[in-house]
């Protein structure tokens, strides 16, 4: 679904913010990407969306290389959750966020309509259908961001941080909702928890170059590999237990 | 303002091309008045009346979200008097002179139009009258414009709060924000409104966005009944342009 092949990045043109990165993610993976701040995780998922060009590499999503000219063809198979929902929930309501994509990607609104509200269904919070998106709380428009992008129904769901700014309970609803979710996923989180909890596959970045690239259990139980890449163990596995 | 184009009312359920030909077609005939006619002009302030009582808009929600323009409105042809001497009515030995009579001509005509734009934005929302903006071929790129700066007016305004709250949390008693900070503060805001700006113009590009916002809300009221309502609206309009119902009420009530 995503493959990466010798990529290198750099904004400035002198400090790599990618490094010869290759890597490829299989339909159906579901993969956490964890590194400590600017390693690379945002940049890594912008190259896969094709908000920023590789200098030298090739990507290659959904089988199609990411390209100016391919760009409308895969980002309607590739749902991002951003970082910061105030960026993805910009229209008056819900409903109105959720029709925006599909109806972009030439869905009848009737249509739209409909499986936004099957969306909502799904994630048991049709409450929110016809709310104002400036009156919800920060759990439910995270919520309702990841509702919008399903309503798109990709292929492969690329998440930034999808825990932040979230409660235990609404943090618990979101890893019942992903692990429900049944698509490839690409999870990039500073929570280790969270990618025990719904990844298979962990891509641990450092210096924007794979560190390791292995079962989520694996590499999240190796306290030195963590801790030499500025991580630490998750602390259902006895994270700090050892400070 | 979204809110208020959420409601329902006979108003919100007309299509939004009716409402803007209404709107545009008032506001034009309103500002043809002359100078002078100020009670010609007086009657037109029925319609925008009208509107906000079959809208259920209460018609001081109006100056009040408008309590920032409407001085600069009325502070057009402030000047008038001094120019315009010329002694046009006499109330009891009260000389009025032409320039007072134009000022408030041109006062009454700002506040009438003033008060239709709005009733037109809060019954129709930006994205209706966008998309009637479209229906009458009006370039994409002027609708994708007044869309996008609707948007991001919210943005800017959402982080002159933030940095105003962080300033005067750090600034405790002191007045407005001191001059000296000015630079660095403007330079900050338009840093980050633009970085957020970018992120939300980029996440509108990865749902496909192609100049287009699509509500889900749908008008209720039938198309022809939204044209007859304009047709009607319309020829009120131009004969209270041409006819001076103010004179004519009072020769009838002379007669």
């Amino acid at each position: 679904m995503i493959q990466f092949d010798h990529v290198n990045f750099s904004y400035t043109g002198e400090q790599p913010v990618l490094q010869d990165l290759s890597f490829h993610i299989r339909e159906g993976e579901q993969v956490g990407l964890i590194g400590a701040n600017g390693a690379g995780k945002s940049t890594l998922m912008k190259a896969v969306l094709g908000l920023v060009y590789p200098q030298q590499g090739r990507i290659l999503a959904d089988g199609i290389p990411v390209e100016p000219a391919n760009l409308a063809q895969i980002r309607k198979s590739l749902g991002y959750v951003l970082q910061d929902s105030d960026q993805q929930m910009f229209m008056p309501t819900v409903l109105d966020d959720m029709i925006f994509g599909p109806v972009n990607y030439g869905l009848a609104k009737a249509e739209a309509v409909k499986k936004a509200e099957e969306t909502l269904a799904s994630l048991h919070i049709e409450h929110l259908k016809d709310r104002y998106n400036h009156r919800i709380s920060g759990g439910e428009k995270r919520m309702a961001a990841i509702a919008t992008i399903l309503t798109m129904e990709p292929k492969v769901m690329l998440m930034d941080e999808p825990s932040s700014s979230l409660d235990p309970r609404n943090r618990r609803n979101l890893i019942r909702a992903l692990k429900t979710i049944p698509v490839t996923k690409l999870i990039a989180a500073h929570d280790l928890d969270l990618i025990l909890d719904t990844c298979t596959r962990v891509l641990l970045l450092s210096g924007g170059r794979i560190a390791a690239d292995g079962p989520a259990e694996e590499i999240l139980r190796d306290r030195k590999l963590l801790e030499d890449n500025g991580l630490e163990l998750p602390l259902s596995i006895g994270g700090r237990s050892g400070q | 303002m979204d809110q208020l184009a959420a409601r329902s009312s006979m108003i919100h359920n007309m299509t939004p091309l009716s409402k803007l030909w209404i709107a545009v077609f008032y506001i034009l005939v309103t500002v043809s008045f002359h100078k002078y006619d100020i009670s010609g002009l007086f009657v037109m302030v029925l319609f925008p009346l009208l509107g906000y009582q079959l809208s259920y808009i209460p018609v001081l929600t109006c100056f009040h979200k408008l309590r920032v323009v409407m001085p600069l409105v009325c502070a057009v042809g402030l000047l008038n008097p001094f120019y315009d001497r010329q002694i046009l009515l006499t109330v009891g030995t009260v000389g009025i002179s032409a320039g007072v009579i134009s000022m408030l001509t041109l006062m009454m005509k700002g506040v009438f139009c003033l008060m239709m734009s709005f009733l037109l934005v809060a019954t129709t929302g930006i994205t209706g009258i966008c998309s009637a903006l479209r229906q009458i071929r009006c370039p994409e790129v002027i609708t994708t414009l007044l869309l996008l700066t609707y948007r991001y007016i919210s943005l800017l305004l959402e982080e002159v709060s933030t940095m105003t709250t962080a300033y005067h949390l750090r600034a405790p008693g002191q007045k407005g924000i001191r001059m000296s900070a000015w630079g660095s503060f403007l330079g900050q805001l338009i840093l980050r409104s633009m970085d957020r700006a970018q992120g939300l113009y980029e996440s509108m590009m990865l749902r496909g966005f192609h100049g287009e916002f699509h509500s889900a809300a749908e008008n209720k009221g039938p198309r022809a009944v939204s044209a007859a309502v304009s047709v009607i609206c319309s020829i009120c309009v131009l004969a209270c342009r041409w006819y001076n119902i103010p004179a004519l009420l009072n020769s009838l009530v002379m007669f």
